[in-house]
């Protein structure tokens, strides 16, 4: 009686995650092997047996594929990098002022009419830098989504792992270093923290950076992925343009890298500071995301308005 | 004297495209399983099945859609599967090739004719 209790709870384990993993397939597979399981009336364990098996030779096809490797070279791995920099760019202020309202609160302090006009503006450039990163993140998943829609469950797991590995391995930090020492600039590593009383607690230090990665990198990532797959299938005139879109949006990214200017030359860093008001004006086109989901949000309204 | 075979398939390509060709228009991924399961007495992934389904789709030996959603499927759809004529040739040239090489040796001369 409690073996075939047993028995019943680990088949409907093993169902649970034949549901969860087949997730991994094409639609059209998953169609086929859920209903293939169903019709030769196999076992939970013996399906996912069968799942796993195919889902290995899946990834071996995959990984065979030389896209997938040019895709993780010219996408994956750079783009994963630069948002992991200006995440923890973002990190290091954002835990500063959130430090400063969240661990000194002081009621006195709201009855002054200049602590409000601060909390303001640190509110809305937090707010701005929030939302700039979470568009060139779902930017970057979006055109992940584009290129290619049959390696995307690859692409965006490896996305997802290597940002974890960047923020564990402390990447960001460690590129800054080396483009300081290949410039000759002095190193960081002998400086004084001085935000030693915020690093100094260990859910600033640790937890909030992973905090932002989640949800201003991670899930905007894997959104805009899932609205390019669906915008790879619109007409084949509008899918440069989506692709330009959003690799615009991403080049935007760029001069927000710490020591960009260096890369640029004394001529390149004259140039940026003689257009800056024309480069700010290019971030406006970071938020062409908000567009894009407004429009087809629109269009999926008047598809359903018309058929009723 | 060289046969003419253009690309010579593999023995689990052949035994899909045999049991695919067997079952005609009720081909589809589970039942070309029971099949080869049956005809051979050994156990197929659907790994193997699926991934092999797609090898010879891309060489255009079966061609494969999606069928309707059936209730004994749990309102889930086929992939049916039927066999082109390039892939009825290159099962054929596999069949007369095993055949060809089997000539003369004991187990193809010795083999009973009743099981």
């Amino acid at each position: 009686m409690g073996n075939e209790q047993t028995n019943k709870s680990i088949t409907a384990i093993c169902w649970r995650f034949v549901h969860y993993l087949s997730a991994a397939l094409q639609q059209e597979e998953r169609e086929a092997v859920l209903g293939d399981f169903a019709e030769s009336g196999q076992n939970g364990s013996e399906a996912l047996r069968d799942l796993l098996g195919l889902l290995a030779r899946r990834q071996v096809t995959v990984w065979k594929d030389g896209r997938l490797w040019l895709t993780l070279a010219s996408v994956v791995l750079p783009l994963g990098l630069l948002l992991s920099v200006i995440s923890q760019t973002m990190v290091g202020e954002a835990r500063v002022y959130t430090w400063m309202y969240a661990n000194n609160w002081d009621w006195a302090l709201t009855k002054s009419a200049g602590f409000w006009y601060v909390l303001g503006e640190v509110a809305t450039q937090v707010a701005i830098n929030s939302l700039m990163l979470a568009c060139w993140s779902w930017s970057t998943g979006f055109l992940l989504g584009c290129l290619s829609t049959r390696l995307l469950p690859t692409t965006r797991v490896t996305f997802l792992l290597l940002i974890g590995i960047f923020q564990i391995a402390n990447a960001p930090q460690r590129v800054i270093h080396l483009w300081m020492y290949l410039y000759g600039l002095p190193g960081l590593t002998s400086s004084i923290d001085t935000n030693a009383p915020v690093t100094g607690i260990a859910f600033y230090r640790v937890i909030f950076p992973y905090i932002v990665l989640c949800t201003l990198v991670a899930l905007p990532a894997v959104w805009g992925a899932r609205q390019g797959k669906v915008g790879s299938k619109v007409s084949p005139k509008l899918r440069p343009v989506l692709i330009i879109a959003a690799t615009i949006t991403i080049l935007t990214m760029l001069p927000q890298i710490p020591g960009f200017g260096l890369l640029l030359g004394s001529s390149g860093r004259q140039w940026l500071w003689d257009n800056r008001h024309a480069m700010r004006m290019l971030l406006f086109l970071t938020c062409w995301p908000m567009l894009y989901l407004v429009a087809t949000g629109f269009r999926r309204y008047r598809q359903n308005a018309a058929s009723g | 004297m060289y046969h003419n075979v253009v690309e010579m398939i593999g023995e689990f390509e052949y035994l899909i495209l045999t049991a695919a060709t067997r079952l005609g228009d009720k081909a589809y991924g589970a039942s070309i399983r029971n099949e080869i399961q049956k005809s051979v007495g050994r156990a197929c992934s659907i790994g193997a099945l699926y991934t092999t389904l797609d090898r010879l789709e891309s060489k255009g030996f079966v061609k494969t859609w999606m069928g309707q959603p059936t209730s004994e499927r749990g309102g889930r759809s086929k992939r049916l599967v039927s066999v082109t004529a390039n892939g009825m040739q290159a099962a054929s040239d596999f069949f007369n090739v095993v055949v060809r090489v089997s000539k003369g040796v004991s187990w193809a001369t010795n083999r009973p004719t009743n099981r």
